[in-house]
């Protein structure tokens, strides 16, 4: 077991008051917060956050930290001594007020999990009564929306075993993703929830779809946006050229006097969703590099035959 | 036949636009109708139809609504907050998707 400290989590002195602790916690989770955070970590800090203030916002809890010693490190290998909770009456006694399943291996060994079953669930069914409904996100590709696809996941729920003890069971699922699913619509699965604690019907789980960051492509609702680098010449003059779709390579005519950013539209090639999305060709001018005779040659033909002044318009 | 074709496939449903009555969002994200009502009230998310037994919610209110109640939760905003916080980040989503996505439209057939 590792050793966790939940004043360096919190960014504050071990000294700090209880006023600091809500401050710091307050100002950490609006940072953190699933919810609100772009954090690839957010959700991880999130939790170790949660855990961190559950213990030091408790005066008693706090006081049987402290008590741990303040030479320990964080992920320093740890045992609690036998005795370390003596004159402490918090296991069981309710102080545990948050969710803990999500809480570490640590947490667990000091303060327990005794009041978990009643704050989770806070309500007593009936043998009759379904399960709940489950939740959790899919993660795809583009490509899979416009071909439709089966990925495997895997669930993790919590589950009451006959003891009545929480146990996280994980089971594995393999999915058909409709052709035409957007991003963040979702999948219900009847009776893939949690299972109901006495004879009624398992809950549904529901799939949200989260489309996957693709090199080439960007996604909006349906549509479909590239970025297509093209030479001056091909913009000045027009060409047909070879783009690149999520289906297939097409031939695209890009018009006479095109400019930097000027958005070209496929019509229905966008994702294959009840009305289908358009795909978007975003022109990105790239100019050849002047290295050599030849190319410096060319770009001051340029200059001596063109008479063009991009910064015309502020006058100067 | 390889052994893949022997694993089971779930075909799920696609939760289309407005498609969810306030009873299956209530017991989809496990709250009260009350909670769903008061957010509807507060304009935090909009339902189809104009009585409340005939309204329909479209699927991205399940993540609205748990988000809304994680917000109240963990972070202790009020509804009037909440609104403010979905708004913002609705604005922040469309700042970001812009700056990605800008030029002008010529439209061409294929």
């Amino acid at each position: 077991m590792q050793y966790k400290d939940y004043y360096k989590i919190m960014g504050l002195s071990r000294d700090a008051s209880q006023d600091e602790i809500k401050r710091a916690y307050r100002k950490l989770a609006r940072k953190y917060h699933p919810d609100v955070s772009k954090d690839p970590d957010g959700e991880a800090k999130f939790k170790e956050l949660g855990e961190a203030y559950e213990v030091l916002k408790d005066p008693e809890k706090r006081a049987a930290y402290n008590q741990l010693g303040e030479n320990l490190k964080s992920g320093q290998d740890f045992r609690p001594p036998p005795d370390w909770d003596e004159g402490f009456e918090f296991k069981g006694g309710g102080f545990t007020g948050g969710d803990t399943s999500d809480y570490s291996d640590f947490f667990e060994q000091l303060f327990g999990r005794t009041e978990f079953q009643s704050s989770n669930t806070g309500r007593h069914y009936g043998d009759h009564v379904r399960g709940q409904d489950s939740h959790a996100k899919i993660h795809i590709d583009l490509e899979d929306s416009y071909s439709g696809a089966t990925r495997n996941i895997s669930i993790s729920t919590p589950e009451m075993n006959a003891q009545g003890q929480l146990q996280v069971k994980h089971r594995s699922l393999n999915i058909k993703i409709p052709k035409g699913i957007k991003q963040g619509q979702h999948i219900k699965l009847a009776g893939q929830g949690s299972p109901s604690s006495g004879s009624g019907q398992a809950g549904d789980l529901f799939l949200e779809i989260v489309f996957n960051n693709h090199p080439l492509y960007r996604v909006s609702e349906t549509d479909v946006y590239l970025d297509l680098p093209v030479t001056p010449w091909e913009a000045a003059l027009g060409a047909k050229i070879k783009v690149p779709t999520p289906e297939s390579v097409v031939e695209l005519k890009i018009p006479p006097n095109s400019r930097q950013g000027t958005k070209l539209r496929l019509a229905g090639r966008g994702l294959p969703a009840k009305t289908a999305g358009d795909f978007y060709v975003v022109l990105q001018i790239v100019l050849p590099p002047a290295t050599t005779e030849q190319a410096k040659a060319v770009y001051q033909n340029m200059q001596q035959t063109l008479d063009f002044n991009p910064r015309q318009s502020m006058g100067i | 036949m390889n052994s893949h074709d022997l694993l089971l496939i779930h075909t799920g449903t696609i939760i289309e636009e407005d498609s969810l009555t306030l009873g299956q969002l209530c017991r989809a994200c496990g709250v009260h109708a009350d909670w769903v009502i008061s957010l509807v009230e507060e304009g935090i998310i909009e339902p189809e139809g104009k009585e409340i037994h005939c309204w329909h919610f479209s699927g991205v209110n399940l993540v609205r609504v748990r988000s809304a109640l994680r917000l109240q939760r963990d972070l202790g905003v009020n509804l009037a907050g909440i609104g403010l916080v979905f708004d913002l980040m609705d604005e922040l989503e469309n700042l970001r998707g812009r700056l990605n996505i800008t030029g002008d439209t010529h439209n061409m057939r294929y």
